[in-house]
């Protein structure tokens, strides 16, 4: 369970708080929408879940542990919106990289390198330089990479940015599948269709606010059976880059 | 699988995938040291600035050849630097490349003169160009010459300065590099050089991976699964440092062979090899920690690629890799003494051209290593000011 309490956050005593605030718990299990525009603060917020910038005392508890006292936060992995791999490396041998700086024993890595490679649909591209994948195949050996370390909360940025409709409905459909196995999910995402069609519930932020959170369902009774027209309702429509 | 180990590899297989990366570390000092051993041989030209520097012993003490080494001072490009020591700290200072030569007039001067006998010995030190040591030969012999046919045509009023004999030599030459006398080749000077300028340039490569793995969230990646950036940049100070001693391994070797099968000078290589093995791991690792503050101090591969081959071409230019020092006016030479290049090229010089010791490299390793602290402490600011920008 991830417990969010009124988290406040600016980058330094002169800025203007990035996070104003924010309090919200994920259960575990939950496959949880994140909403917001550019700017909204989605990043910095998963920055702090994961202990890359360092979270103030108390304010989020990851199963009961203080994320503030333990950097970086343990049972979790991020899967980033960029390719956060090596492009001259083959697959297999990304896989294996990441596996082995999380210190898996090595008679373990082959297995579980071939498990995630299975998971994420490129079993047949270990010996590919991931630098020559199509952009679904690039995104796939991200989620891969994330899934090596079994995590119990996995955190998804924008994980269909710019991808086939077939990849994105096997990415979708394998989040839906480690969901079912009990892998909490925290999901972010600017395609709404998508968080309408995977998330149970989900959160829209803006200025470092939480704007809206609950069901799925409420929220599309609130946006007259649309969570983007509820999106842009909140959000005041204007543009943002 | 060990942490270390996972980044070790991962760092190796990146490399070995980056084939510029592998033309700059190693196809480009070994086509240097080629082109630049056999270019140079015989052409280190003198400028109108060159200065000859040597020290004179005159064991002879008449007034005919303290009136040789006043002349001898007066001709250009010689300069004389006067020292009041006996012979053999002078041949010490002179092997310690104080000075270019020390020019020994011999006792019975003016008796070997006029037999046409050595007169003068020329003791060449170890840093001097072969080519200095013949011009500075020739110099001697022409003023050596001088007098003679100026002493014989007065005391043979009449005779014809075409009679006499100028071609018997009048000067012995020796070198200070060993006891066998024998000049050291533009070898010896070349390998060194090309090497230290090589070893630098892996700031290319080591910077585009670590910048790269900024760019595309991996670095962010493996600090959420645990791997510090500290711990980052210590997997990258292994394998480029094995790198770079395969770079010193592999342009020995063409030294040693590749060189003398061309046709040229073998490089010789002293008879102290730890000491060169300490001089390489000393400039081995204060190129690692350049390369990554070069690393750390800018955000793009170009701009990493820019500032690394500038300042690699100004320390290597100061430093006397592209132009030998003794070729520099002396404001250049002072400041060459900023160059980790030139630290690195003195600790080599002692090993191969001054026959030194493990003792002997230690001011120039401390000199190295002193520098891969600074730029490893400054990597480290810079780093926790990014990390909290």
């Amino acid at each position: 369970m991830v417990i969010i309490d009124t988290l406040s956050y600016q980058y330094s005593p002169r800025s203007a708080p990035v996070l104003d605030g924010i309090s919200l718990t994920v259960a575990d299990g939950a496959l949880f929408g994140l909403l917001g525009p550019n700017g909204a603060g989605k990043t910095t917020l998963l920055s702090l879940l994961t202990g890359l910038l360092p979270c103030p005392p108390g304010r989020i508890l990851l199963n009961g542990q203080d994320v503030a006292s333990r950097r970086p936060a343990t049972g979790l992995a991020l899967v980033p919106q960029e390719y956060a791999f090596y492009l001259p490396l083959t697959v297999g041998e990304n896989l294996t990289f990441f596996a082995g700086v999380q210190g898996l024993p090595e008679s373990q890595i082959a297995e579980r390198v071939d498990h995630c490679a299975r998971r994420a649909g490129i079993q047949d591209r270990l010996q590919e330089r991931a630098g020559r994948l199509s952009g679904g195949l690039k995104r796939r050996l991200n989620l891969a990479i994330g899934l090596l370390p079994s995590p119990r909360l996995l955190l998804l940025d924008e994980p269909t940015v710019g991808i086939d409709p077939h990849s994105r409905h096997f990415i979708l459909e394998t989040i839906r599948d480690l969901n079912r196995e009990g892998t909490t999910v925290i999901y972010t995402s600017h395609y709404m269709e998508e968080v309408e069609d995977l998330c149970d519930r989900v959160a829209i932020m803006d200025h470092g606010r939480l704007l809206r959170e609950g069901p799925l369902a409420d929220l599309l009774v609130e946006g007259e059976g649309s969570l983007e027209t509820l999106f842009l309702n909140l959000t005041h429509r204007q543009l943002r880059d | 699988m060990s942490l270390f180990r996972a980044l070790i590899r991962k760092e190796f297989l990146l490399l070995s995938r980056d084939p510029h990366g592998l033309l700059l570390l190693f196809v480009m000092p070994a086509v240097f040291v080629l082109i630049m051993t056999f270019a140079l041989q015989n052409q280190y030209a003198m400028n109108h600035e060159t200065r000859l520097d040597f020290f004179l012993v005159n064991q002879d003490g008449g007034q005919f050849s303290a009136a040789f080494a006043r002349e001898l001072g007066a001709v250009s490009p010689f300069n004389r630097v006067t020292a009041d020591a006996p012979e053999t700290e002078l041949r010490q200072r002179a092997r310690a490349d104080e000075v270019m030569f020390l020019v020994v007039i011999r006792p019975d001067f003016e008796q070997n003169l006029v037999a046409r006998a050595r007169a003068v010995k020329l003791l060449v030190a170890p840093g001097t160009s072969p080519v200095f040591a013949g011009i500075a030969e020739a110099r001697v012999t022409e003023l050596l010459n001088r007098f003679y046919l100026q002493y014989r045509m007065a005391s043979l009023p009449g005779i014809s300065a075409g009679a006499l004999d100028t071609s018997t030599p009048l000067v012995d030459s020796e070198s200070l590099f060993d006891d066998s006398g024998v000049l050291p080749s533009s070898v010896q000077h070349n390998v060194p050089a090309w090497l230290l300028f090589a070893m630098f340039f892996i700031a290319v490569p080591l910077s585009t991976t670590l910048i790269h793995e900024r760019q595309q969230g991996t670095l962010m990646r493996l600090q959420t699964m645990g791997v510090s950036r500290a711990r980052v940049l210590a997997g990258k100070v292994v394998p480029y440092l094995l790198v770079n001693l395969m770079q010193v391994v592999l342009l020995f070797l063409i030294g040693l062979y590749l060189v003398p099968l061309l046709g040229g000078d073998q490089l010789t290589l002293g008879s102290h090899p730890a000491g060169l093995v300490l001089v390489s791991v000393a400039a081995s690792l204060a190129a690692v920690c350049y390369a990554l503050f070069i690393a750390q101090i800018t955000s793009t591969v170009e701009q990493a690629t820019i500032v690394a081959a500038v300042f690699n071409i100004i320390m290597a230019a100061i430093g006397g890799v592209m132009v030998p020092r003794f070729l520099m006016p002396e404001a250049m030479r002072q400041l060459g003494d900023f160059s980790p290049m030139a630290w690195g090229l003195e600790g080599f010089f002692d090993i191969l051209l001054r026959h030194g010791t493990v003792v002997d490299v230690l001011p120039e390793t401390g000199g190295l290593l002193g520098f891969a602290a600074l730029m490893l402490a400054l990597t480290f600011v810079f780093s926790r000011r990014s990390a909290s920008a």
